[in-house]
């Protein structure tokens, strides 16, 4: 559904160079710190800014071929956009009608109840929450064969962020759709995404399944001592810590079996992240 | 189709769900021709990843306890018992073997590691 191949885009400070796919009826995460390149590769992919050097196709076809109707089956949410503050739910339904052929208004209604969204009230007096819903629920209220959301769960709590992913993997039902969602809490997609980019600095450091990342990285404690005498092979970063330590594994299993020794320990998506942006090479 | 997954285990969550499947198929709560929950439910369900599900049905799938059928999703196969009777035995010898892996890796050699077999089945 996506293709992205060798995109380059320079800025005075900061350089975008990845490449990533996002096959149909997936889920892929593109995860990332702050200022990592994750917005700027999303309006890469939307033709918002123009690239340096590289391919882009979106369904298969190059960017710039895709006609207008191909475009309405998009569905989008950026994060710092939504509609003008000054206008109700109702006022943007119409829009919305013109904006998408396939716009269910129906179903967008009765979300809008679910979720409690008044349609008599201005979006300027949203709390966070409210507005980063109307988001998720304008871009899945049109029967879009694409996702593309780049930080829809910011500034929620917990349980909003479990609601929307909720209409989220409603969505994925189907088995026809696929969508790309960038967060900086990755602890929320671990339950939600099948694949995974990790970008640093512009650059993609790591792309991997859910399952694969969740069974089999780990991480590994180890004194001073003991450091020299671990086997590297399927070590990928270190961190130095107080009592030794800290090592990124990509194969813990082959750790619990020959070095039973040692704390093994499964890490989360956060984890990972964090060994592979700030832990040195092994 | 009731399944609990447990994050904190070690053991991965792909393998969570196929053991749990399996376990329901031979012990008669999953009769043949059931139809599974589609990757896409399942996955809502579980609050886990659709690809960890599908690893979870292409095991099953391989394993000969399930049969998936493009289109129309998966369903139980139809197991005889000779078969279940031969993988309780495999997966009792996957047990035995790792018990004596680790028994080897600390130490012991296969005498002891025997005589301790023999003190078990004794006890029990």
């Amino acid at each position: 559904m996506i293709r992205l191949y060798n995109v380059k885009k320079q800025y005075s400070q900061f350089q975008l160079h990845c490449s990533l796919e996002v096959p149909q009826n997936r889920v892929t995460a593109l995860i990332g710190p702050n200022g990592a390149g994750k917005s700027t590769t999303f309006k890469a992919i939307l033709g918002l800014i123009h690239v340096d050097d590289g391919e882009i196709e979106l369904f298969g076809k190059p960017l710039h071929t895709l006609t207008i109707q191909e475009q309405a089956t998009l569905g989008i949410a950026l994060s710092n956009s939504c509609f003008c503050g000054y206008l109700q739910i109702q006022d943007i339904i119409p829009i919305l009608a013109q904006l998408y052929p396939k716009f269910q208004k129906e179903y967008f209604l009765q979300q809008c109840q679910h979720f409690d969204l008044p349609l008599t009230k201005k979006i300027n007096d949203f709390s966070t929450g409210m507005k980063a819903k109307l988001k998720v629920l304008i871009a899945i209220s049109h029967q879009a064969r694409l996702l593309i959301l780049d930080e829809p769960t910011t500034g929620l709590d917990v349980l909003a962020r479990e609601e929307l992913l909720d209409i989220l993997r409603e969505y994925m039902i189907p088995g026809d759709r696929s969508i790309l969602i960038s967060s900086h809490i990755s602890s929320d997609l671990e339950g939600f995404c099948d694949d995974f980019y990790l970008i640093d600095k512009g650059k993609i450091l790591l792309h991997e399944e859910t399952n694969i990342l969740l069974d089999n990285y780990g991480i590994l404690k180890v004194t001073d001592k003991q450091y020299p005498y671990v086997n590297p092979i399927y070590l990928t970063r270190k961190k130095k810590e107080p009592y030794g330590y800290r090592l990124l594994t990509n194969k813990k299993q082959f750790y619990q079996d020959n070095s039973p020794e040692l704390i093994i320990e499964k890490c989360c998506i956060d984890e990972i992240i964090l060994m592979m942006t700030k832990g040195e090479h092994i | 189709m009731v399944l609990m997954i447990n994050h904190s285990s070690m053991q991965p969550i792909y393998e969570q769900i196929s053991g749990q499947i399996k376990d329901k198929i031979i012990h008669g709560e999953l009769i043949e021709d059931t139809i599974l929950p589609s990757v896409r439910t399942l996955a809502k369900e579980l609050r886990v990843s659709a690809l960890t599900i599908k690893k979870s049905y292409d095991i099953l799938e391989q394993e000969g306890f399930i049969i998936t059928v493009h289109g129309k999703g998966s369903f139980v196969a139809n197991a005889n018992q000779s078969q279940l009777a031969e993988e309780i035995k495999r997966e009792v010898e996957t047990e035995f073997e790792q018990a004596i892996r680790k028994g080897r890796s600390c130490g012991m050699n296969d005498q002891e590691i025997d005589e301790l077999f023999h003190i078990i089945m004794e006890e029990l």
